[in-house]
């Protein structure tokens, strides 16, 4: 059953915090800090204007990653999975002398429809698809160096209700329970009538899982609300604040604060 | 013995007392049906049964999780219903004495990390912040968990999982201890060592209640037994002794277990309940 390989995608996708858990550069910042110096970059990337500085601001994702035990193979396979799916659809009418008025580089000839492609135009999309690819990078740099836990913290930190973020982390956690769930339902499914399942009878184990699905998660729900009184939980959310900061995050701030200023100074 | 729980409770006043306990899931599945125990402080009580005989609903009951639909459960002569525990005040000197280890420990760890999952009782019931970090030393020392406190439940085992949501509960160092079932799962040298921790002479005046198929270790965390048959029904109870040498009333309710032996050549199945039997064929 291709399911099979959808869940598990979703399950390493979502779950695997392999590279949270190596230890580099940023793994090893403090998450709020982190956060905050992250939103400056992406400031930055997205005020700037000289195309010059937002390359500076996309090797410095590279670098940052490899300062992170990243492989760069694998670091660029998952951003630009999602450069081109923004940029590229969005960025592409930029090129033409229609959206971009300026002087003629190339006239593409299709019969009685022929649009040419600008200088400006050329420049106006390199400097949209370097910010979206720098964005991007930065934004999977984060994901991919922080545990969900910690986003979830610094959520808390960041004025989100603690409810809220205590709703989001169960949903989290039992959200791998239930695909767990799925996944062993399909292979003891299996296991019973073999591989060569008929897709009508897989639509009805499918039917019959999601109905048993919600049983699970609703009984699930009121006994882990059952769990949480027993341990003196009446409606108000108490978490225990562990951050610890140090010269390496007071540093990270100085540098992407600078990053800033100079963006709003020179490149703006 | 020492009577640490103030005048109104001393060997006489029960601490648990239930008087004709039905209770049914939906209003249409009986779970306990007129059920009446009367559980005194410090005693080790043994709630055994077959699957689905209503222990676990039973447990439940006992920690305030849900309410009799006939009958009354009190505690200290207080009745345990939804009007007590609105009370603050009551809610949280009676979460902080009894403390709950669900049967299964994947809806009792909700939090994201196991850290977090130990320390949100404390920390709901208000304990001070330095008194918290000494309990969490204190618990990750006595069942090894030290490696997994920064890890997410989902990635653990069974039997982790299991240890984490004991730590969680005994963090709150509760002088009645509900237990659903406490050596399921286990590897035996971590059941040895929750027995152990349940059994442990220091803390001989804690309350412990539990529930349990297996047979063998019921001599040694109790001192009554009581017998849940179909539908919640309260068949016997006694000390241990007397229950577990009536094969018939075991063998009625499911919990003794057909043994087949291999003698040279010859097979033969007999049943009993106890490990001991064994060495007197
Ligand atoms: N949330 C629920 N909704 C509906 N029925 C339930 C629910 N929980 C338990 N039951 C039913 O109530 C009866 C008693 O269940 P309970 O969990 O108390 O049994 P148990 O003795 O703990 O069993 P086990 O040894 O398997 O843990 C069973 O028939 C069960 O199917
Ligand atoms: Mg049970």
């Amino acid at each position: 059953m291709k399911d099979n390989g959808l869940l598990s995608f979703l399950k390493d996708s979502l779950f695997s915090e392999e590279c949270a858990l190596r230890g580099g550069l940023l793994q090893s910042l403090d998450p709020r800090i982190k956060v905050l110096g992250f939103a400056l970059i992406l400031v930055s990337a997205l005020l700037a204007r000289s195309i010059g500085f937002i390359f500076c601001l996309y090797l410095l994702s590279l670098c940052l990653a490899l300062f992170s035990g990243i492989k760069l193979g694998f670091f660029l396979k998952r951003t630009w999975v999602f450069i081109p799916l923004f940029s590229l659809i969005i960025g592409l009418p930029a090129l033409f002398s229609n959206f971009t008025p300026g002087e003629e580089l190339l006239r593409i000839n299709l019969g009685s429809f022929s649009p040419a492609i600008s200088v400006s135009g050329v420049l106006t999309f390199s400097l949209f698809v370097l910010r979206v690819a720098a964005t991007v990078s930065f934004a999977v740099l984060l994901s991919m160096t922080m545990r969900h836990f910690q986003l979830l913290k610094v959520l808390r930190i960041f004025g989100i209700p603690q409810v809220f973020v205590m709703v989001l982390g169960i949903c989290y956690r039992y959200l791998y329970l239930l695909v767990e769930i799925v996944e062993n339902t399909y292979l003891a499914v299996r296991s019973r009538v073999g591989a060569g399942l008929h897709y009508r009878a897989g639509q009805q184990v499918a039917g019959w899982n999601i109905a048993f699905l919600w049983m699970r998660s609703y009984r699930l729900s009121e006994n882990v609300y059952m769990a949480m009184l027993s341990r003196g939980y009446r409606g108000q959310v108490h978490v225990l604040e562990d951050f610890k900061t140090g010269l390496k995050d007071w540093l990270w701030l100085i540098f992407t604060a600078a990053l800033i200023i100079c963006t709003l100074r020179f490149f703006h | 013995m020492v009577n640490i729980y103030g005048s109104i409770d001393n060997m006489h006043t029960p601490l648990f007392s239930l008087k004709d306990v039905w209770f049914s899931y939906l209003g249409k599945i009986p779970a306990l049906s007129g059920v009446d125990i009367d559980i005194y402080p410090g005693q080790k009580v043994s709630l055994v049964g077959a699957n689905g005989s209503g222990k676990s609903t039973l447990l439940h009951l006992l920690d305030g999780l849900i309410f009799a639909d006939r009958g009354s459960v009190s505690f200290l002569a207080k009745r345990l219903e939804a009007k007590a525990f609105a009370d603050e005040k009551f809610d949280r000197e009676f979460r902080r004495r009894v403390g709950f280890v669900f049967q299964n420990p994947d809806v009792q760890l909700f939090c994201p990390t196991v850290k977090e999952d130990i320390v949100f009782g404390p920390l709901h019931l208000g304990f001070e912040k330095n008194e918290i970090s000494r309990r969490l030393e204190k618990i990750i020392g006595i069942l090894d968990i030290g490696s997994l406190l920064d890890r997410s439940a989902h990635q653990l085992s069974v039997g982790e999982k299991r240890k984490v949501a004991i730590a969680s509960t005994l963090i709150i160092e509760p002088d009645i201890l509900i237990f659903d079932e406490p050596t399921a799962g286990l590897d035996p040298q971590t059941s040895r060592k929750i027995i152990d921790l349940l059994v442990d002479r220091s803390l001989e005046s804690r309350t412990v209640i539990t529930s349990t198929h297996d047979l063998h270790i019921v001599e040694e965390i109790s001192d009554v037994v009581c017998v849940l048959g179909q539908k919640g029904r309260i068949i016997r109870s006694g000390q241990p002794g007397s229950i577990l040498s009536d094969a018939d009333l075991l063998a009625e309710n499911n919990l003794a277990h057909i043994h087949s032996h291999r003698h040279k050549d010859k097979v033969h199945v007999h049943e009993h309940a106890h490990s001991e039997h064994h060495s007197q064929e």
